[in-house]
Protein backbone atom coordinates (compact mmCIF):
# COMPACT_ATOMS: atom_id res chain seq x y z
CA UNK A 1 0.00 0.00 0.00
CA UNK A 2 3.31 2.31 -1.07
CA UNK A 3 0.86 3.93 -3.38
CA UNK A 4 -1.88 4.65 -1.23
CA UNK A 5 -2.38 8.08 -0.61
CA UNK A 6 -2.22 9.25 2.86
CA UNK A 7 -5.41 8.73 4.62
CA UNK A 8 -7.24 11.55 6.51
CA UNK A 9 -6.93 10.14 10.04
CA UNK A 10 -2.95 9.10 9.82
CA UNK A 11 -1.00 10.81 12.52
CA UNK A 12 2.34 10.28 12.62
CA UNK A 13 3.89 8.20 14.87
CA UNK A 14 7.43 8.44 15.80
CA UNK A 15 10.21 5.64 16.15
CA UNK A 16 8.85 3.95 12.78
CA UNK A 17 10.11 4.43 9.55
CA UNK A 18 6.16 2.82 8.30
CA UNK A 19 3.30 5.16 7.23
CA UNK A 20 0.50 5.12 9.10
CA UNK A 21 -1.48 4.44 11.56
CA UNK A 22 -4.30 4.01 9.73
CA UNK A 23 -7.84 3.65 11.13
CA UNK A 24 -8.87 0.26 9.91
CA UNK A 25 -12.50 0.54 7.99
CA UNK A 26 -10.35 3.04 6.07
CA UNK A 27 -7.84 0.96 4.91
CA UNK A 28 -10.48 -1.73 4.45
CA UNK A 29 -12.46 0.43 1.70
CA UNK A 30 -9.32 1.18 0.62
CA UNK A 31 -7.83 -2.62 0.14
CA UNK A 32 -11.82 -2.93 -1.52
CA UNK A 33 -11.36 -0.53 -4.38
CA UNK A 34 -7.83 -1.83 -5.08
CA UNK A 35 -8.86 -5.25 -5.22
CA UNK A 36 -12.04 -3.66 -7.37
CA UNK A 37 -9.56 -2.60 -9.45
CA UNK A 38 -7.78 -6.11 -10.23
CA UNK A 39 -8.95 -7.05 -14.33
CA UNK A 40 -12.06 -8.88 -14.22
CA UNK A 41 -11.16 -12.79 -15.67
CA UNK A 42 -12.13 -16.42 -16.06
CA UNK A 43 -11.36 -19.04 -13.65
CA UNK A 44 -12.39 -22.72 -14.27
CA UNK A 45 -12.01 -25.06 -11.06
CA UNK A 46 -14.12 -27.48 -9.22
CA UNK A 47 -16.67 -26.54 -7.20
CA UNK A 48 -16.85 -27.21 -3.24
CA UNK A 49 -18.61 -26.17 -0.17
CA UNK A 50 -21.57 -25.36 -2.38
CA UNK A 51 -23.62 -23.57 -0.05
CA UNK A 52 -27.74 -22.74 -0.11
CA UNK A 53 -28.34 -19.62 -1.51
CA UNK A 54 -28.97 -16.71 1.63
CA UNK A 55 -31.58 -14.28 0.38
CA UNK A 56 -29.42 -12.15 -1.36
CA UNK A 57 -25.80 -14.04 -2.14
CA UNK A 58 -24.60 -17.54 -2.99
CA UNK A 59 -21.14 -18.60 -1.51
CA UNK A 60 -18.98 -21.85 -3.17
CA UNK A 61 -15.23 -22.19 -3.59
CA UNK A 62 -13.68 -23.05 -6.84
CA UNK A 63 -10.61 -25.42 -6.50
CA UNK A 64 -8.14 -27.44 -8.29
CA UNK A 65 -4.97 -28.99 -7.42
CA UNK A 66 -2.90 -25.92 -7.17
CA UNK A 67 -5.41 -23.69 -4.53
CA UNK A 68 -8.51 -22.27 -4.06
CA UNK A 69 -10.45 -19.37 -4.25
CA UNK A 70 -13.66 -18.64 -1.88
CA UNK A 71 -16.62 -16.95 -4.80
CA UNK A 72 -19.55 -14.86 -4.16
CA UNK A 73 -22.74 -14.55 -6.62
CA UNK A 74 -25.43 -12.44 -6.24
CA UNK A 75 -28.75 -14.21 -5.69
CA UNK A 76 -30.31 -12.56 -8.90
CA UNK A 77 -26.89 -13.27 -11.01
CA UNK A 78 -27.53 -17.22 -9.68
CA UNK A 79 -31.07 -17.40 -10.87
CA UNK A 80 -30.72 -16.73 -13.98
CA UNK A 81 -28.51 -19.49 -14.41
CA UNK A 82 -31.85 -20.78 -14.60
CA UNK A 83 -32.13 -24.80 -14.25
CA UNK A 84 -28.37 -25.03 -13.71
CA UNK A 85 -28.97 -24.33 -10.15
CA UNK A 86 -30.79 -27.49 -9.54
CA UNK A 87 -28.31 -29.81 -10.64
CA UNK A 88 -24.85 -28.00 -9.47
CA UNK A 89 -23.08 -29.94 -6.90
CA UNK A 90 -19.66 -30.18 -5.33
CA UNK A 91 -17.17 -31.29 -7.84
CA UNK A 92 -18.61 -29.82 -10.89
CA UNK A 93 -15.95 -28.50 -12.95
CA UNK A 94 -17.47 -24.82 -14.04
CA UNK A 95 -16.12 -21.76 -15.67
CA UNK A 96 -16.73 -18.51 -13.55
CA UNK A 97 -16.72 -14.80 -14.87
CA UNK A 98 -15.61 -11.91 -12.41
CA UNK A 99 -13.40 -9.72 -10.20
CA UNK A 100 -12.37 -9.50 -7.21
CA UNK A 101 -13.96 -8.02 -4.04
CA UNK A 102 -13.73 -7.35 -0.48
CA UNK A 103 -16.46 -6.93 1.76
CA UNK A 104 -14.17 -4.80 4.94
CA UNK A 105 -16.74 -6.12 7.59
CA UNK A 106 -17.86 -3.29 10.10
CA UNK A 107 -17.46 -3.20 14.05
CA UNK A 108 -20.13 -6.22 14.23
CA UNK A 109 -19.33 -8.07 11.09
CA UNK A 110 -16.34 -10.06 10.07
CA UNK A 111 -14.77 -9.14 6.41
CA UNK A 112 -13.96 -11.05 3.94
CA UNK A 113 -12.41 -11.81 0.37
CA UNK A 114 -14.54 -13.48 -2.82
CA UNK A 115 -14.26 -13.57 -6.00
CA UNK A 116 -17.38 -11.96 -7.12
CA UNK A 117 -18.53 -14.46 -9.75
CA UNK A 118 -21.13 -12.31 -12.81
CA UNK A 119 -21.60 -15.52 -14.50
CA UNK A 120 -20.99 -19.25 -14.00
CA UNK A 121 -21.34 -22.46 -16.79
CA UNK A 122 -20.03 -25.39 -16.77
CA UNK A 123 -17.09 -26.52 -18.37
CA UNK A 124 -17.49 -28.22 -21.89
CA UNK A 125 -15.35 -31.05 -22.69
CA UNK A 126 -13.22 -28.92 -24.43
CA UNK A 127 -12.21 -26.80 -21.84
CA UNK A 128 -11.43 -29.80 -19.30
CA UNK A 129 -9.05 -31.67 -22.28
CA UNK A 130 -7.14 -28.42 -22.84
CA UNK A 131 -6.72 -28.23 -18.96
CA UNK A 132 -5.84 -32.16 -18.46
CA UNK A 133 -2.87 -31.22 -21.46
CA UNK A 134 -2.27 -28.40 -19.66
CA UNK A 135 -1.09 -30.67 -16.95
CA UNK A 136 0.16 -33.55 -18.79
CA UNK A 137 2.63 -30.99 -20.88
CA UNK A 138 3.72 -30.19 -16.98
CA UNK A 139 3.61 -33.68 -16.04
CA UNK A 140 6.06 -34.63 -19.41
CA UNK A 141 8.48 -31.47 -18.61
CA UNK A 142 8.86 -32.99 -15.25
CA UNK A 143 9.87 -36.42 -16.61
CA UNK A 144 7.22 -37.90 -14.68
CA UNK A 145 5.72 -40.13 -18.06
CA UNK A 146 8.62 -42.01 -18.13
CA UNK A 147 9.17 -43.16 -14.62
CA UNK A 148 6.81 -45.78 -14.52
CA UNK A 149 7.47 -47.72 -17.35
CA UNK A 150 11.13 -47.85 -16.39
CA UNK A 151 10.38 -50.22 -13.36
CA UNK A 152 11.10 -53.70 -13.64
CA UNK A 153 7.75 -55.77 -13.66
CA UNK A 154 8.16 -59.28 -11.86
CA UNK A 155 6.52 -62.13 -14.43
CA UNK A 156 5.08 -63.70 -11.56
CA UNK A 157 4.08 -61.89 -8.46
CA UNK A 158 2.64 -63.29 -5.42
CA UNK A 159 0.97 -60.47 -3.74
CA UNK A 160 -1.49 -58.32 -6.17
CA UNK A 161 -2.69 -54.85 -4.95
CA UNK A 162 -5.74 -53.63 -6.76
CA UNK A 163 -7.52 -49.68 -6.55
CA UNK A 164 -10.99 -50.10 -7.21
CA UNK A 165 -14.47 -49.43 -6.38
CA UNK A 166 -16.00 -51.65 -4.18
CA UNK A 167 -19.74 -52.27 -5.92
CA UNK A 168 -18.01 -51.20 -9.31
CA UNK A 169 -18.16 -54.50 -12.59
CA UNK A 170 -14.00 -53.67 -12.08
CA UNK A 171 -13.89 -56.04 -9.51
CA UNK A 172 -14.87 -58.74 -10.99
CA UNK A 173 -13.29 -57.98 -14.02
CA UNK A 174 -10.09 -58.52 -12.28
CA UNK A 175 -10.79 -61.70 -10.83
CA UNK A 176 -12.01 -62.51 -14.25
CA UNK A 177 -8.39 -61.75 -15.55
CA UNK A 178 -6.43 -63.56 -12.99
CA UNK A 179 -8.66 -66.74 -13.14
CA UNK A 180 -7.41 -66.59 -17.00
CA UNK A 181 -4.02 -66.57 -16.40
CA UNK A 182 -4.27 -69.52 -13.84
CA UNK A 183 -3.11 -67.05 -11.02
CA UNK A 184 -4.66 -67.87 -6.72
CA UNK A 185 -1.91 -65.92 -4.87
CA UNK A 186 -2.39 -62.82 -2.67
CA UNK A 187 -4.87 -60.46 -3.55
CA UNK A 188 -5.06 -56.58 -1.75
CA UNK A 189 -8.23 -54.71 -2.13
CA UNK A 190 -8.05 -51.04 -1.13
CA UNK A 191 -11.34 -49.76 -2.17
CA UNK A 192 -11.85 -45.90 -2.90
CA UNK A 193 -14.11 -43.83 -4.50
CA UNK A 194 -13.86 -43.49 -7.87
CA UNK A 195 -15.18 -40.52 -8.81
CA UNK A 196 -16.35 -36.73 -7.38
CA UNK A 197 -13.86 -34.45 -5.89
CA UNK A 198 -12.45 -36.87 -3.15
CA UNK A 199 -11.75 -39.73 -5.33
CA UNK A 200 -8.30 -38.26 -6.57
CA UNK A 201 -6.74 -37.79 -3.19
CA UNK A 202 -8.48 -40.94 -1.36
CA UNK A 203 -6.71 -43.47 -4.65
CA UNK A 204 -3.66 -41.54 -3.91
CA UNK A 205 -3.32 -42.06 -0.94
CA UNK A 206 -4.27 -45.88 -0.99
CA UNK A 207 -1.72 -46.05 -3.93
CA UNK A 208 0.86 -45.07 -1.09
CA UNK A 209 -0.22 -47.69 1.30
CA UNK A 210 0.04 -50.21 -0.99
CA UNK A 211 3.26 -49.56 -2.11
CA UNK A 212 4.69 -48.49 1.51
CA UNK A 213 3.16 -52.13 2.60
CA UNK A 214 6.71 -53.58 0.83
CA UNK A 215 4.30 -56.45 0.18
CA UNK A 216 2.81 -56.05 -3.16
CA UNK A 217 4.77 -56.32 -6.20
CA UNK A 218 2.06 -54.73 -8.62
CA UNK A 219 -0.62 -52.12 -8.34
CA UNK A 220 -4.10 -52.07 -10.54
CA UNK A 221 -5.91 -49.01 -10.90
CA UNK A 222 -9.33 -49.97 -12.55
CA UNK A 223 -12.77 -48.11 -13.15
CA UNK A 224 -15.09 -48.40 -15.67
CA UNK A 225 -16.15 -46.16 -18.15
CA UNK A 226 -18.18 -43.08 -18.03
CA UNK A 227 -17.83 -39.52 -19.07
CA UNK A 228 -14.65 -37.15 -19.05
CA UNK A 229 -16.18 -35.44 -15.81
CA UNK A 230 -16.89 -38.69 -14.08
CA UNK A 231 -13.13 -40.09 -15.23
CA UNK A 232 -11.40 -36.31 -14.51
CA UNK A 233 -10.39 -37.65 -10.87
CA UNK A 234 -7.59 -39.93 -12.82
CA UNK A 235 -6.44 -36.97 -14.38
CA UNK A 236 -5.71 -34.98 -11.00
CA UNK A 237 -2.38 -33.55 -11.33
CA UNK A 238 -1.28 -34.54 -7.35
CA UNK A 239 -2.61 -38.52 -7.80
CA UNK A 240 -0.26 -38.79 -11.31
CA UNK A 241 2.83 -36.87 -9.46
CA UNK A 242 1.90 -39.99 -6.92
CA UNK A 243 1.57 -42.88 -8.97
CA UNK A 244 4.73 -41.46 -11.19
CA UNK A 245 7.04 -41.59 -8.09
CA UNK A 246 6.24 -44.99 -7.17
CA UNK A 247 8.25 -47.55 -6.45
CA UNK A 248 5.87 -50.06 -7.54
CA UNK A 249 4.73 -50.71 -11.25
CA UNK A 250 1.07 -49.43 -11.65
CA UNK A 251 -1.20 -50.63 -14.25
CA UNK A 252 -4.15 -48.70 -15.00
CA UNK A 253 -7.32 -49.15 -17.01
CA UNK A 254 -9.61 -46.59 -16.38
CA UNK A 255 -12.93 -45.97 -18.49
CA UNK A 256 -13.37 -47.38 -22.33
CA UNK A 257 -10.93 -47.77 -24.61
CA UNK A 258 -11.55 -44.78 -25.84
CA UNK A 259 -11.27 -42.71 -22.90
CA UNK A 260 -7.41 -41.93 -21.97
CA UNK A 261 -6.74 -39.87 -18.55
CA UNK A 262 -3.57 -38.71 -17.27
CA UNK A 263 -3.31 -41.61 -14.99
CA UNK A 264 -3.02 -43.71 -18.20
CA UNK A 265 -0.30 -41.53 -19.63
CA UNK A 266 1.59 -41.84 -16.04
CA UNK A 267 1.85 -45.65 -15.47
CA UNK A 268 3.75 -48.31 -16.36
CA UNK A 269 0.95 -49.81 -18.76
CA UNK A 270 -2.21 -48.62 -19.67
CA UNK A 271 -5.35 -51.35 -20.49
CA UNK A 272 -8.20 -51.01 -22.38
CA UNK A 273 -10.32 -53.38 -19.90
CA UNK A 274 -9.68 -54.26 -16.03
CA UNK A 275 -9.60 -57.67 -17.48
CA UNK A 276 -6.39 -57.22 -19.20
CA UNK A 277 -4.88 -55.17 -16.69
CA UNK A 278 -4.88 -57.96 -14.25
CA UNK A 279 -3.60 -59.84 -17.43
CA UNK A 280 -0.62 -57.83 -17.30
CA UNK A 281 -0.29 -57.69 -14.14
CA UNK A 282 0.84 -61.53 -14.58
CA UNK A 283 2.14 -61.83 -17.50
CA UNK A 284 3.18 -65.23 -17.17
CA UNK A 285 0.31 -68.11 -17.67
CA UNK A 286 0.65 -70.10 -15.25
CA UNK A 287 -0.92 -72.76 -16.97
CA UNK A 288 1.38 -72.92 -19.41
CA UNK A 289 4.44 -72.03 -17.09
CA UNK A 290 3.71 -75.95 -15.70
CA UNK A 291 3.57 -77.40 -19.21
CA UNK A 292 7.00 -75.44 -19.91
CA UNK A 293 8.40 -77.26 -16.98
CA UNK A 294 7.56 -80.20 -17.36
CA UNK A 295 9.21 -79.98 -21.21
CA UNK A 296 12.22 -78.42 -19.49
CA UNK A 297 12.32 -80.94 -16.93
CA UNK A 298 11.76 -84.07 -19.59
CA UNK A 299 14.34 -82.64 -21.81
CA UNK A 300 17.13 -81.93 -18.91
CA UNK A 301 16.58 -86.04 -17.99
CA UNK A 302 16.40 -86.93 -21.36
CA UNK A 303 19.49 -85.18 -22.42
CA UNK A 304 21.49 -86.70 -18.91
CA UNK A 305 20.60 -90.21 -20.41
CA UNK A 306 21.40 -89.53 -23.99
CA UNK A 307 24.59 -87.71 -22.55
CA UNK A 308 25.27 -90.75 -20.43
CA UNK A 309 24.08 -93.64 -23.34
CA UNK A 310 26.29 -91.95 -25.92
CA UNK A 311 29.15 -91.43 -23.24
CA UNK A 312 29.07 -95.65 -22.49
CA UNK A 313 28.60 -96.26 -26.11
CA UNK A 314 32.01 -94.62 -26.75
CA UNK A 315 33.49 -96.37 -23.78
CA UNK A 316 32.66 -99.56 -25.05
CA UNK A 317 33.79 -98.86 -28.80
CA UNK A 318 36.87 -97.69 -27.49
CA UNK A 319 37.46 -100.66 -25.07
CA UNK A 320 36.90 -102.69 -28.20
CA UNK A 321 39.17 -100.65 -29.97
CA UNK A 322 42.93 -102.78 -29.87
CA UNK A 323 41.37 -106.26 -30.58
CA UNK A 324 39.46 -104.78 -33.84
CA UNK A 325 42.86 -102.76 -34.51
CA UNK A 326 44.78 -106.00 -34.49
CA UNK A 327 42.14 -108.06 -37.02
CA UNK A 328 42.14 -105.03 -38.80
CA UNK A 329 45.99 -104.85 -39.30
CA UNK A 330 45.91 -109.07 -39.62
CA UNK A 331 43.58 -108.73 -42.42
CA UNK A 332 45.84 -106.53 -44.27
CA UNK A 333 48.90 -108.01 -43.62
CA UNK A 334 47.00 -111.81 -44.95
CA UNK A 335 45.85 -109.40 -47.80
CA UNK A 336 49.67 -107.94 -49.03
CA UNK A 337 50.62 -111.76 -48.29
CA UNK A 338 48.68 -113.05 -51.02
CA UNK A 339 49.15 -110.22 -53.03
CA UNK A 340 52.61 -110.41 -52.56
CA UNK A 341 52.35 -114.34 -53.79
CA UNK A 342 50.67 -113.21 -56.76
CA UNK A 343 52.81 -111.07 -57.90
CA UNK A 344 55.95 -113.34 -57.00
CA UNK A 345 54.44 -116.09 -59.37
CA UNK A 346 53.72 -113.84 -61.86
CA UNK A 347 56.93 -112.42 -61.68
CA UNK A 348 58.65 -116.31 -61.88
CA UNK A 349 56.84 -116.62 -65.17
CA UNK A 350 57.58 -113.44 -66.42
CA UNK A 351 61.17 -113.96 -65.65
CA UNK A 352 61.15 -118.33 -67.13
CA UNK A 353 59.83 -116.74 -70.42
CA UNK A 354 62.40 -114.18 -71.08
CA UNK A 355 64.79 -116.52 -70.15
CA UNK A 356 63.85 -119.37 -72.57
CA UNK A 357 63.68 -116.31 -75.40
CA UNK A 358 67.20 -115.32 -74.09
CA UNK A 359 68.47 -119.15 -74.32
CA UNK A 360 67.21 -119.33 -77.86
CA UNK A 361 68.74 -116.39 -78.78
CA UNK A 362 71.81 -117.65 -77.42
CA UNK A 363 71.56 -121.29 -79.04
CA UNK A 364 70.87 -118.76 -82.21
CA UNK A 365 73.90 -117.28 -81.69
CA UNK A 366 76.06 -120.50 -80.68
CA UNK A 367 75.04 -121.92 -84.03
CA UNK A 368 76.01 -118.89 -85.82
CA UNK A 369 79.15 -118.43 -84.26
CA UNK A 370 79.87 -122.18 -85.36
CA UNK A 371 78.65 -121.91 -88.81
CA UNK A 372 80.86 -118.79 -88.92
CA UNK A 373 84.21 -120.58 -87.61
CA UNK A 374 84.17 -123.65 -89.85
CA UNK A 375 82.82 -122.44 -92.84
CA UNK A 376 82.91 -118.92 -93.44
CA UNK A 377 85.76 -117.66 -91.29
CA UNK A 378 88.40 -120.52 -93.32
CA UNK A 379 86.92 -119.48 -97.14
CA UNK A 380 87.05 -115.75 -96.10
CA UNK A 381 91.03 -116.11 -94.54
CA UNK A 382 91.74 -118.13 -97.98
CA UNK A 383 90.58 -114.98 -99.75
CA UNK A 384 92.25 -112.41 -97.86
CA UNK A 385 95.39 -114.66 -97.93
CA UNK A 386 95.42 -115.47 -101.63
CA UNK A 387 94.98 -111.31 -101.67
CA UNK A 388 98.20 -110.60 -99.64
CA UNK A 389 99.63 -112.76 -101.28
CA UNK A 390 99.19 -111.06 -104.86
CA UNK A 391 100.56 -107.78 -103.11
CA UNK A 392 103.90 -109.88 -101.46
CA UNK A 393 107.17 -107.86 -103.12
CA UNK A 394 109.02 -110.98 -102.65
CA UNK A 395 107.33 -112.00 -105.69
CA UNK A 396 108.08 -108.39 -107.87
CA UNK A 397 111.81 -109.76 -106.57
CA UNK A 398 111.03 -112.87 -107.78
CA UNK A 399 110.01 -111.67 -111.24
CA UNK A 400 113.35 -109.48 -111.73
CA UNK A 401 112.89 -106.66 -110.06
CA UNK A 402 115.12 -105.24 -106.97
CA UNK A 403 114.10 -102.80 -103.71
CA UNK A 404 115.98 -100.19 -103.24
CA UNK A 405 116.49 -99.33 -99.36
CA UNK A 406 118.76 -97.02 -97.22
CA UNK A 407 121.13 -97.35 -94.59
CA UNK A 408 117.99 -98.13 -92.05
CA UNK A 409 116.20 -100.60 -94.64
CA UNK A 410 113.52 -97.99 -95.53
CA UNK A 411 112.16 -98.18 -99.05
CA UNK A 412 113.97 -95.39 -101.28
CA UNK A 413 111.27 -94.68 -104.14
CA UNK A 414 112.72 -91.43 -105.43
CA UNK A 415 116.14 -89.88 -106.89
CA UNK A 416 116.34 -87.70 -104.98
CA UNK A 417 115.68 -89.78 -102.00
CA UNK A 418 118.64 -91.86 -103.62
CA UNK A 419 121.01 -89.03 -104.05
CA UNK A 420 119.91 -87.84 -100.12
CA UNK A 421 121.03 -91.02 -98.73
CA UNK A 422 124.28 -91.77 -101.07
CA UNK A 423 124.47 -95.33 -100.10
CA UNK A 424 122.05 -97.55 -100.87
CA UNK A 425 121.22 -100.97 -100.51
CA UNK A 426 119.59 -103.34 -103.65
CA UNK A 427 117.70 -106.42 -102.96
CA UNK A 428 117.07 -108.90 -105.24
CA UNK A 429 114.97 -111.89 -104.64
CA UNK A 430 118.37 -114.36 -103.95
CA UNK A 431 120.16 -111.50 -101.93
CA UNK A 432 121.02 -107.67 -101.27
CA UNK A 433 124.22 -105.55 -102.82
CA UNK A 434 125.28 -102.17 -101.33
CA UNK A 435 125.30 -99.22 -103.64
CA UNK A 436 126.86 -95.99 -104.03
CA UNK A 437 124.85 -92.84 -105.90
CA UNK A 438 127.25 -91.21 -108.50
CA UNK A 439 126.50 -89.01 -110.41
CA UNK A 440 128.08 -88.98 -114.04
CA UNK B 1 27.60 -73.31 -12.81
CA UNK B 2 25.39 -70.80 -10.65
CA UNK B 3 25.22 -71.98 -7.31
CA UNK B 4 23.05 -68.99 -5.71
CA UNK B 5 19.63 -69.58 -5.13
CA UNK B 6 17.50 -67.38 -8.24
CA UNK B 7 16.09 -64.21 -7.41
CA UNK B 8 12.83 -64.59 -9.04
CA UNK B 9 10.76 -66.75 -11.30
CA UNK B 10 12.20 -65.20 -14.75
CA UNK B 11 15.79 -65.56 -13.66
CA UNK B 12 15.22 -69.44 -12.96
CA UNK B 13 13.03 -69.75 -15.87
CA UNK B 14 16.14 -67.77 -18.39
CA UNK B 15 18.50 -69.98 -16.92
CA UNK B 16 16.78 -73.56 -17.67
CA UNK B 17 16.30 -72.15 -21.08
CA UNK B 18 19.92 -71.28 -21.14
CA UNK B 19 20.66 -74.89 -19.64
CA UNK B 20 18.78 -76.42 -22.46
CA UNK B 21 19.54 -74.58 -25.31
CA UNK B 22 23.76 -75.50 -23.54
CA UNK B 23 22.85 -79.42 -23.35
CA UNK B 24 21.15 -79.54 -26.83
CA UNK B 25 23.70 -77.92 -28.62
CA UNK B 26 25.76 -81.38 -27.79
CA UNK B 27 29.08 -79.24 -26.74
CA UNK B 28 28.26 -79.99 -23.21
CA UNK B 29 31.30 -82.42 -21.62
CA UNK B 30 30.07 -84.99 -19.46
CA UNK B 31 30.93 -83.63 -16.10
CA UNK B 32 29.21 -80.42 -17.79
CA UNK B 33 26.23 -82.12 -18.58
CA UNK B 34 25.78 -83.91 -15.31
CA UNK B 35 26.01 -80.34 -13.54
CA UNK B 36 23.98 -78.53 -15.60
CA UNK B 37 20.95 -81.06 -15.32
CA UNK B 38 21.22 -80.71 -11.37
CA UNK B 39 21.80 -76.86 -11.48
CA UNK B 40 18.59 -77.80 -14.45
CA UNK B 41 16.44 -79.52 -11.63
CA UNK B 42 17.21 -77.20 -8.42
CA UNK B 43 16.05 -74.51 -10.89
CA UNK B 44 12.75 -76.37 -12.37
CA UNK B 45 11.69 -77.38 -8.65
CA UNK B 46 12.27 -73.13 -7.19
CA UNK B 47 10.06 -72.25 -10.56
CA UNK B 48 7.51 -74.83 -9.31
CA UNK B 49 7.61 -73.80 -5.94
CA UNK B 50 6.74 -70.57 -6.70
CA UNK B 51 3.69 -71.53 -9.31
CA UNK B 52 2.97 -73.58 -6.39
CA UNK B 53 2.78 -70.62 -4.41
CA UNK B 54 0.20 -68.67 -6.76
CA UNK B 55 -1.94 -71.79 -7.50
CA UNK B 56 -3.84 -72.95 -4.32
CA UNK B 57 -6.53 -70.71 -3.30
CA UNK B 58 -6.97 -66.70 -4.19
CA UNK B 59 -5.64 -65.08 -0.77
CA UNK B 60 -8.25 -61.96 -0.71
CA UNK B 61 -7.83 -59.33 1.84
CA UNK B 62 -8.31 -55.47 2.15
CA UNK B 63 -5.80 -52.43 2.46
CA UNK B 64 -6.78 -52.13 6.27
CA UNK B 65 -6.43 -55.94 7.12
CA UNK B 66 -2.68 -56.19 5.47
CA UNK B 67 -1.88 -53.03 7.34
CA UNK B 68 -3.39 -54.63 10.08
CA UNK B 69 -1.14 -58.12 9.59
CA UNK B 70 1.74 -55.98 8.94
CA UNK B 71 1.80 -53.45 12.02
CA UNK B 72 1.24 -56.85 14.30
CA UNK B 73 4.27 -58.47 12.78
CA UNK B 74 6.33 -55.96 13.14
CA UNK B 75 4.92 -55.15 16.88
CA UNK B 76 5.69 -59.09 17.93
CA UNK B 77 8.63 -58.84 16.05
CA UNK B 78 9.78 -55.65 18.43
Amino acid sequence: MADTPPFPSEVPVEGSELPGPYAVGEYAAALREKLRGFARVQLVGEVANLRPPTRARVYFELRDAGGAIACAMWRNDWDRLGALTATLADGAQVIVAGGCDYYPGSASASPAFSFSVSTLRVAGEGDLLAQIEQRRRALDADGLLERQRALPRALLPRTIGVVCGETGKAREDVLAGLARRGWAGRLVWAFTPVQDRHAAPLIGAALRELAASGEVEVIVVARGGGSLTDLLAFSDELLCRTVAMLPVPVIASIGHHTDRTLLDEVAAVSCSTPTHAAEEAVPLNCVDARLGLAVAARRLRDDARDGLIARARLLTALSRAPAAHVARHRRALHQSLRELRAASRRLAGDERARTLVRAGTLARCRDAAIRDCSVRRPAELERLRLALAAHDPERTLARGYALVEDAAGEPVTTAVAARAAGHLRLRFADDAVSASVEEG
Amino acid sequence: MSEEPPQSYEAAAARVEEIVRRLDSGQAGLRETLELVREGRALIEFCAGELDAVSGDLEELRLDELVARLESEHGGAA
